[in-house]
């Protein structure tokens, strides 16, 4: 399902948190939201699956405007995942909460059990999630969202607390998910990490949408480091590895650096 | 000088649940900065609490062994901040403005007005949140608000900074500079930081201690901590396992004696291209 942002503005009270934003994703990509801390990447979040609802412009799920459906209507289109673990989290153990979504819109839950493998949290079903390790609490948080099997999954920072296992388990689940056709948009500081699984970024800073497209393309632009540099963006490690190896061509991964090793 | 020593120290937060930390010996000393690293649920947030001496708050908790702290000129307690994993449970909820907020600590601890005034400049600068100074501390954005909590930690001054995990929500720039602010204060003051970016551990450890599953399995100066035996709980920089994989793969020859976990950027590349 494609999300199209048309002239989109907010504000909490005074303080404008985004100005004037049209972009676009299509269906069965994966995008990553980046930009500084306050540039407005949570607030863009919450109005995908209707938390929020534009001041001005549109935001349509499909060819669905949200400011015509109710939340509840919405979260059967997006399912969304919280920046913080905790305010999500309420359920008695953790099979509840994976299904707590699941059975509140009346969702196919054949997403379930991938998840519950991808995630390794066969063994902690029984547990209450408040005596789980922060990174197992967001590995939570995440499942129950995306096993609502919603056509688009928005993620708020999901590789934040987590330590580098998790994050392997959390590209599996983005992997899985890719192949299921689902539209993935992800808000992240931790592009070292995600960049080889985007194919889109949108690029925030002070409310303003700075870039939104193919992620090659941000960086074939010439004042596309520039860019970055604005918006609190460190150029990506890998980036600057192959830039140093002298490639001509951009790497997103490791993966991409041993290929172009063994080329030399 | 010594200012926070563990001494055997094991916690257990039930009875039919592992320890969360086992025999922890380790000591932390003064204008020092340990970084611990580990997998989640290897221990890090649970060092933490108990360094700050916040466990002593959980009557459930089992705790064996001591911990030990002195303070500076021969006073018992070092001065010690915190900034948690949950960090947006360390807003106050009392104050409207970021300013206001980040005064709290210090005038909990009765320092003056003027001395207030000074230091809260002073960590606005630091942490280089002018632009937030009027805002109201619950309107800001997760990022926003652990740089809120991390000046309010720094203001008054500690002996001791426990930081878990204080990049979590930061943007790439501040992670940056951060490393920067942490070098400065460590001249000041001692710092025990639980995290796993690696950029940060190089630029601002001068000892990683390496968890996994409540034990210390590595503790030592950074660049020998890093290791083939080490390397699987921890988050590598990028550079380091471009060289690792590489050399797996054949295509780069080693000296026999040196590590695969190459830390140093320029000879990284050097690897890479071929000439190392």
């Amino acid at each position: 399902m494609r999300v199209k942002y048309e002239g989109v503005s907010f504000a909490y009270g005074s303080t404008e948190a985004l100005r004037d934003i049209t972009c676009e994703f299509g269906s069965g990509r994966t995008v990553l939201i980046v930009g500084h801390n306050g540039s407005g990447k949570s607030t863009f979040l919450r109005m995908m699956n209707g938390i929020l609802k534009p001041a001005k412009g549109t935001v349509y799920l499909g060819d669905v405007p949200t400011k015509e459906k109710s939340t509840s209507e919405l979260a059967r289109r997006c399912a969304l995942s919280f920046q913080n673990p905790d305010d999500q989290l309420f359920a008695q153990s953790v099979a509840k909460e994976l299904r707590f979504g699941i059975d509140n819109i009346g969702a196919d839950g054949s997403l379930l059990q991938p998840i519950i493998e991808t995630f390794h949290l066969g063994e902690h079903l029984g547990s209450n999630p408040y005596s789980l390790t922060y990174a197992l609490r967001r590995l939570v948080a995440i499942g129950g969202s995306s096993a609502m099997n919603t056509p688009v999954l928005a993620l708020d920072e999901p590789t934040a607390g987590l330590s580098i296992r998790e994050k392997e388990y959390l590209g599996g689940l983005i992997s899985l998910l890719k192949k299921q056709g689902k539209t993935i948009v992800i808000v992240t500081h931790d592009l070292n990490f995600l960049l080889p699984y985007a194919d889109d970024m949108l690029m925030l800073s002070h409310g303003m949408a700075q870039f939104c497209g193919r992620k090659e393309a941000l960086f074939e632009r010439g004042d596309g480091r520039e860019l970055m540099r604005r918006s609190g963006i460190r150029y990506p490690v890998y980036a600057r590895i192959s830039a140093a190896l002298g490639s001509d061509r951009v790497c997103f991964g490791p993966e991409e650096i041993i290929d172009l090793a063994a080329k030399k | 000088m010594k200012i926070l020593s563990f001494q055997s120290f094991s916690v257990s937060y039930s009875a039919d649940a592992p320890p969360a930390l086992r025999n922890i010996s380790l000591d932390v000393n003064e204008r020092e900065s340990v970084v611990v690293s580990g997998l989640s649920g290897s221990g890090k947030s649970t060092l933490c609490l108990a360094a700050a001496g916040l466990l002593e708050t959980y009557p459930a908790v089992k705790r064996q062994g001591v911990i030990l702290r002195h303070g500076k000129n021969g006073s018992e307690e070092p001065r010690t901040a915190v900034v948690l994993q949950n960090f947006y449970a360390q807003i106050t909820y009392l104050r409207s403005t970021v300013l206001e907020e980040i005064a709290f600590p210090c005038e909990n601890i009765g320092l003056s007005r003027e001395e207030t005034f000074r230091r809260v400049g002073e960590a606005v600068e630091k942490i280089r949140i002018g632009h937030l100074a009027d805002r109201n501390p619950l309107e800001l954005s997760g990022g926003e608000k652990q740089k809120v909590v991390l000046a309010s930690a720094i203001a008054v001054r500690p002996d001791l900074l426990i930081l878990d995990e204080p990049l979590s929500q930061l943007d790439p720039e501040t992670t940056a500079y951060l490393g920067d602010v942490l070098t400065e204060l460590k001249k000041d003051m001692a710092l025990l930081i639980a995290e796993n970016d690696p950029y940060l551990t190089l630029k601002v450890a001068d000892r990683l201690v390496v968890l996994d599953e409540g034990s210390i399995v590595s503790d030592g100066r950074t660049e020998t901590a890093i290791n083939e035996s080490t390397a699987r709980y921890l988050d590598l920089p990028a550079w380091t396992v471009c060289v690792a994989e590489a050399a797996k793969k054949g295509l780069i020859r080693k000296e026999p004696a040196s590590s695969l976990y190459e830390l140093d950027y320029r000879s990284a590349i050097k690897m890479l291209r071929g000439h190392g």
